[in-house]
């Protein structure tokens, strides 16, 4: 209980400091929605109307504070452009998001938990090299590029798979998971080789430990020793790494969500950017903290999962 | 003569290093039997967790074994078997337990689970047999609530607890040979006995044969059929115990006699430790290896390797050996 209560308590640190920064950035912006809502050809008066309605002209603090308590009432506001409601149109884009992001997680661990392994077990080894130079190419290309070339080869050269879209699950499993492979690749093409040198790290050095020279002493396989002896072990950073690349990918997911025109969080948040609406950026920066700070909430947990000792702690208070 | 278990057959066990060949095991030979307990006694350093390891052929990468090395373990030559074909002798045939038993035992598997991993492994049992197995195994080797202790993890055990757990793994699949390597030398001093005698009950009770690694004399002295003392990789002195505590050759397995603190002796007796250090296995001085720190040492004994020597029972590698004027 007590752990739980200062896990929130950090999580109101972070979401206060969060919003606040990003409301005076918006601020700070040149043009506001006021403009927008008017149309070109307004005005200077015809804007200033709409802001004295809209309540605009008040200082930053009080419409700050305003805002606060609008979320903690489960009052999210309501978009100024095209009066919908924020919570409700984040939790309509987000299921989309988060499938984006779980697959592209799921595509980097399946890269990476094998290729780290394999690197580990012969360290410097042709094995080791091979992947070393794959994930360091892999890396330096940033994710809208490699989406292009993906899209380029898989979508324009090959025809597999389509280049833009999104399907519902309704419509069926493979319909909507083929426009996302693109998309989740992309993001995962960059994330594997980090998670992958981590967990080749972490698990040279539990190769070294004496329980895995009594594994090989029982006589166990090369494969049992690495799956079943080692990865749990070895696998305490890449978990930590998992939630904190949940910042990146969050990021990575607004600039893929545009170039694979998936209609995501990502997008609703560009849109609110181009048109200054403020009310719907805040939102979202504040629903991705939250999302951020619950992934690596989870990724907690997963550390009782993964270390038995863990697990005994928590339950001795 | 009983049945022979083991065969070693001047192994020698080199490292490669930065500054060269690193010669750990240096021609060992011996030969163990059905129902034995040879000792296998020497300072740090002098390649006896080596041996042990050249004997499981579980040796790093950068080792390389010498050309005439044999092992010939229930007359199957280890050297010459693929790492497949000695996975399978490692549990059924041969096994280790090893000095920390807190690093020795993998954190995140129960106990239960890491016994009955061999079982379903190699003797290719069903899942609740194994675990059926594990704590009758777990009873046997005088675990305290077995059926409990089956579904925790290590850390929920203390150091001699582990211990006798790394020794249910051992004995699982009643191998031949089990190689006891410091068994005791990271645990309480009140704990170390019980291991000790445990070990020597599996090994009479099982029929096995063992090689019990340690640098105490004091834990050899009851327990072992031969004692071979080890000395920069060599075996510099074998008997059975009796007669190396009776009629010590070597001055060096003399000055490990000297170094074991005495009841009878005074208080704060200074003990009479070994001067110097063990020779660089990299670049070994010429003559015998210990010849820099013996206090019989004379010109000869620097010039050449002296070769074991001695009667069928009692070798010893020593050109000026004690106690054998009458015989020289």
């Amino acid at each position: 209980m007590h752990y739980l209560f200062r896990r929130f308590q950090r999580l109101f640190i972070v979401m206060i400091v969060v919003t606040f920064v990003t409301f005076l950035l918006v601020n700070i912006l040149p043009g506001d929605v006021a403009y927008e809502m008017a149309g070109m050809d307004s005005s200077e008066a015809e804007v200033e109307a709409i802001r004295e309605e809209m309540g605009l002209n008040r200082p930053v603090l009080i419409r700050y504070a305003e805002w606060v308590g609008g979320i903690f009432t489960g009052d999210w506001g309501r978009s100024f452009i095209n009066k919908e409601d924020v919570w409700h149109a984040i939790m309509q884009r987000f299921p989309v998001s988060f499938e984006l992001m779980i697959l592209a997680q799921a595509i980097a661990l399946a890269m990476a938990i094998p290729a780290g392994m394999l690197s580990a077990y012969r360290p410097n080894g042709r094995g080791d090299r091979i992947i070393g130079a794959i994930a360091f190419a892999s890396v330096s290309m940033p994710s809208f590029m490699t989406a292009i070339l993906l899209i380029y080869f898989f979508s324009l050269h090959l025809g597999w798979l389509p280049a833009t879209g999104y399907e519902p699950l309704s419509e069926g499993l493979w319909a909507n998971l083929k426009p996302m492979i693109l998309p989740a690749l992309s993001l995962a093409l960059v994330e594997w080789t980090i998670l992958m040198r981590t967990l080749r790290v972490e698990m040279i050095s539990v190769l070294q430990e004496n329980y895995i020279a009594l594994a090989r002493a029982k006589g166990m396989s090369n494969r049992r020793i690495l799956w079943v002896h080692a990865l749990r072990p070895s696998s305490f950073s890449m978990i930590t790494l998992l939630g904190l690349q949940v910042a990146r990918l969050l990021g990575g997911t607004i600039i893929i969500e545009q170039i694979f025109g998936i209609p995501g969080v990502g997008r609703l948040l560009i849109h609110a950017v181009y048109t200054r609406d403020f009310i719907v950026i805040q939102g979202c920066v504040t629903f991705f903290a939250l999302a951020f700070v619950t992934a690596n909430f989870l990724v907690d947990i997963a550390y009782a999962w993964l270390d038995p000792r863990v697990r005994t702690r928590g339950a001795h208070g | 003569m009983g049945e022979t278990i083991l065969e070693v057959t001047n192994q020698r066990t080199a490292f490669a290093t930065g500054r060269g060949l690193l010669q750990a095991v240096d021609g060992v030979s011996f030969t163990l039997e059905r129902g034995k307990i040879l000792g296998v006694v020497g300072e740090s350093g002098s390649g006896k967790s080596v041996l042990s390891r050249s004997i499981m052929r579980l040796l790093p990468g950068t080792a390389v074994t010498g050309p005439g090395s044999r092992v010939v373990l229930n007359g199957q030559d280890l050297m010459q078997m693929s790492e497949g074909e000695l996975r399978r002798l490692r549990g059924p045939q041969m096994a280790i337990v090893f000095q920390d038993p807190m690093t020795a035992l993998n954190p995140v598997l129960t106990i239960g689970k890491q016994i009955s991993e061999v079982l379903t492994f190699h003797l290719k049992m069903g899942k609740r047999d194994a675990r059926r197995k594990a704590v009758e195994l777990l009873r046997a080797v005088g675990l305290p609530q077995p059926d409990v202790r089956v579904d925790q993890y290590p850390h929920q055990l203390s150091g001699g607890m582990r211990q006798r757990v790394a020794i249910a793994i051992a004995i699982a699949c009643e191998p031949d040979l089990l190689i006891a390597d410091e068994p005791t030398t990271a645990l309480d001093v009140t704990v170390q006995a019980e291991i000790l005698d445990l070990l020597q009950r599996m090994v009479r009770e099982r029929n096995m044969a063992m090689v019990l690694i340690t640098h105490d004399m004091g834990v050899v002295a009851g327990r072992c059929d031969e004692v071979a003392v080890m000395y920069a990789g060599r075996i510099v002195e074998k008997a059975p115990v009796t007669e190396l505590f009776r009629n010590t050759a070597m001055p060096y397995t003399a000055a490990l006699f000297a170094s074991i603190p005495r009841v009878t002796d005074p208080p704060h007796r200074k003990l009479d430790a070994i001067e110097g250090r063990p020779p660089d296995l990299i670049n070994p001085p010429p003559g015998c290896p210990f010849a820099p720190r013996c206090r019989f040492a004379e010109e000869a004994c620097r010039r050449t390797v002296p070769e074991l020597e001695g009667t069928a029972t009692h070798q010893w590698a020593c050109i000026k050996p004690l106690n054998r004027e009458v015989a020289a």
